[in-house]
């Protein structure tokens, strides 16, 4: 750290023009080296996340689907169950992509790779840090958001032409994950408190009206839901695959975007408190 | 430790020899408290996990899911059938934690087993100890699991305890296969997600957990034939509430365990006699 504070004086003026020292307009250089890492190591892993949501889709959808029959969803439309656990899953792997990238990921750059010192003692600035990862983490949301709809698709699972806007709203789901997991994992020091990040999203993914409609629930757990993001995805793209739209559902983009923001407004500052000032 | 004199050396040579005989005796153990201790730095996530994951799914599957899978399954409510099932996949979740990156950092990343090779330790006590340390980790789990069980009064059956060995079982029996083969890894490029992913999660999935295997398609069913987590649920099953099932089945069920259990560790100590003694 300090010999990063002592390269400061190379870059005069840093201090006195604030979004310039945190945004120097290329976040794609963060990207495209991410990508080209990827490409060399572990992309195989990542082809193979593609399947999760699918083998969760075939065993609950053909197991249980024939077990439940059809479920009433809030609004009161009756749908085939795996038309019902689909969107959530989707959501569900959104949420599981970004998390994962933003977060193990991050930690392990940011700590044992000392990646992002190297990027910020250039001409990067935290800004440029923080929506290259980000970026990317979007990048594999949309290839696995595209494949489990063409999925979708073949099985008849897509009731509505709206299914087409869950694509761009995964990728608003995932981008609000990765922006918050990207902040949160700034202020991690150890492995064990990664641990922490699952017994939230474990829960999270197994009530949020996933496998069955929340209102089986007494009203206060079902507020508490309702106050967690998960819930706002699977409500977002499943209004969207089953076609039951409706202006309501503008809330679940604006919880999102907020948590876009929020999470992009702590992590630069924290990049900046950590490599920076 | 005779009573000669002027025996300095061979006085040392005695002790050294002492010294080790109870190593080469008791290794196992010593290399299962090593483990306990590595484990005390985790204790934290094991107890939570331990207690809220159990909970967690219980409640979401068996109070929730049950509301919309309103048929009796086997004679039982949907809790009471799911019960032994998420008991079983417990000690599943459990072996794929403890055999896998802990048994890469024993050979490699941190390579505690060479150091424990250059002791009086045999590479099988090696293997021993660490099986030992997490079928008991594995038996505190379960413990924990099955008495949340009985708080949702989810195992009716007066012999339900045994579902706790039925799932000790399973998780040892894939457990010591997976040590085998993580055992075999001179480099981990993705092998160990793959598992998880390919592996594990499917096995979860199709292993009859969260409805009867039946329910398959014939095309599917053998993933749960040759899964140990499908033995083991019905056994647990068997035990939890008195699934009926031929006892020819029952037979299966522990054999096919117990051969698992034998293969993987024999496989794991013949690797560990290769790789440590090179």
């Amino acid at each position: 750290m300090t010999d990063l504070t002592q390269r400061d004086p190379v870059r005069p003026g840093a201090r006195s023009r604030p979004v310039r020292s945190l945004y120097a307009g290329n976040a794609r250089a963060v990207m495209l080296r991410g990508w080209r890492a990827t490409r060399s190591t572990n992309w195989l892993v990542i082809v193979s996340g593609f399947f999760e949501p699918i083998f969760y889709l075939l065993a609950m959808g053909i197991g249980l689907g024939t077990l439940v029959g059809t479920v009433t969803t809030e609004s009161g439309q009756q749908v085939p169950y795996a038309a019902f656990i689909a969107p959530a899953l989707l959501a569900t792997a959104a949420m599981n992509g970004a998390i994962y990238d933003s977060t193990w990921n991050v930690f392990f750059k940011m700590q044992f790779a000392k990646l992002y010192e190297g990027m910020l003692s250039t001409s990067l600035g935290p800004l440029d840090v923080a929506l290259g990862e980000i970026l990317l983490a979007l990048l594999r949301g949309a290839l696995y958001a595209v494949g489990f709809q063409l999925v979708m698709q073949v099985l008849g699972l897509n009731l509505s032409w709206w299914a087409l806007l869950a694509v761009p709203a995964v990728l608003l789901i995932a981008f609000g994950f990765a922006s918050l997991g990207m902040a949160i994992t700034s202020y991690m020091k150890t492995f064990q408190q990664m641990d922490w990040i699952n017994f939230v999203m474990l829960p999270m993914f197994l009530f949020s009206a996933t496998f069955y409609p929340i209102t089986v629930y007494p009203e206060w757990l079902q507020t508490v839901i309702q106050a967690l993001p998960l819930w706002h995805g699977v409500e977002l793209v499943r209004g969207l695959t089953t076609g039951d739209v409706g202006w309501g559902m503008l809330w679940h983009v604006l919880y999102y975007l907020v948590m876009i923001a929020i999470g992009l407004v702590f992590t630069t500052r924290r990049l900046r408190a950590l490599f920076l000032d | 430790m005779s009573g000669d004199v002027s025996t300095d050396v061979r006085g040392d040579t005695a002790r050294a020899i002492a010294a080790g005989r109870r190593p080469r005796r008791w290794g196992a153990w010593y290399v299962a408290l090593h483990r306990f201790r590595v484990m005390r730095s985790y204790t934290g996530t094991v107890v939570v996990a331990g207690i809220g994951n159990p909970l967690i799914y219980l409640y979401a599957l068996g109070v929730g899911l049950a509301t919309i899978v309103d048929t009796d399954l086997d004679g039982v409510s949907y809790l009471v059938f799911v019960a032994p099932a998420l008991l079983a996949s417990a000690a599943i979740t459990v072996a794929s934690e403890e055999f896998t990156y802990p048994i890469m950092l024993g050979y490699k990343w941190n390579p505690t087993f060479t150091g424990m090779s250059a002791s009086p330790l045999r590479p099988t006590q090696i293997v021993d100890g660490v099986v030992i340390s997490v079928a008991v980790r594995m038996t505190v789990n379960l413990v924990l699991f099955f008495a949340l069980i009985l708080v949702f009064g989810a195992a009716p059956s007066p012999i339900a305890f045994l579902s706790i060995v039925a799932g000790l079982l399973g998780g040892l029996a894939f457990g010591a296969v997976l040590m085998g083969y993580t055992s075999t890894l001179e480099e981990d490029t993705g092998q160990l997600a793959m598992v998880m992913r390919f592996i594990v999660l499917p096995m979860t999935l199709f292993s009859g957990t969260f409805f009867p295997l039946s329910t398959f398609p014939i095309w599917l069913q053998w993933i749960g034939w040759i899964s140990p987590l499908w033995h083991s649920t019905e056994l647990a099953r068997v035990f939890s509430y008195g699934y009926s099932e031929p006892i020819w089945l029952t037979v299966v069920h522990v054999a096919y365990l117990a051969a698992l259990i034998v293969i993987g560790w024999a496989w794991s100590r013949r690797i560990a006699l290769r790789r440590l003694n090179r």
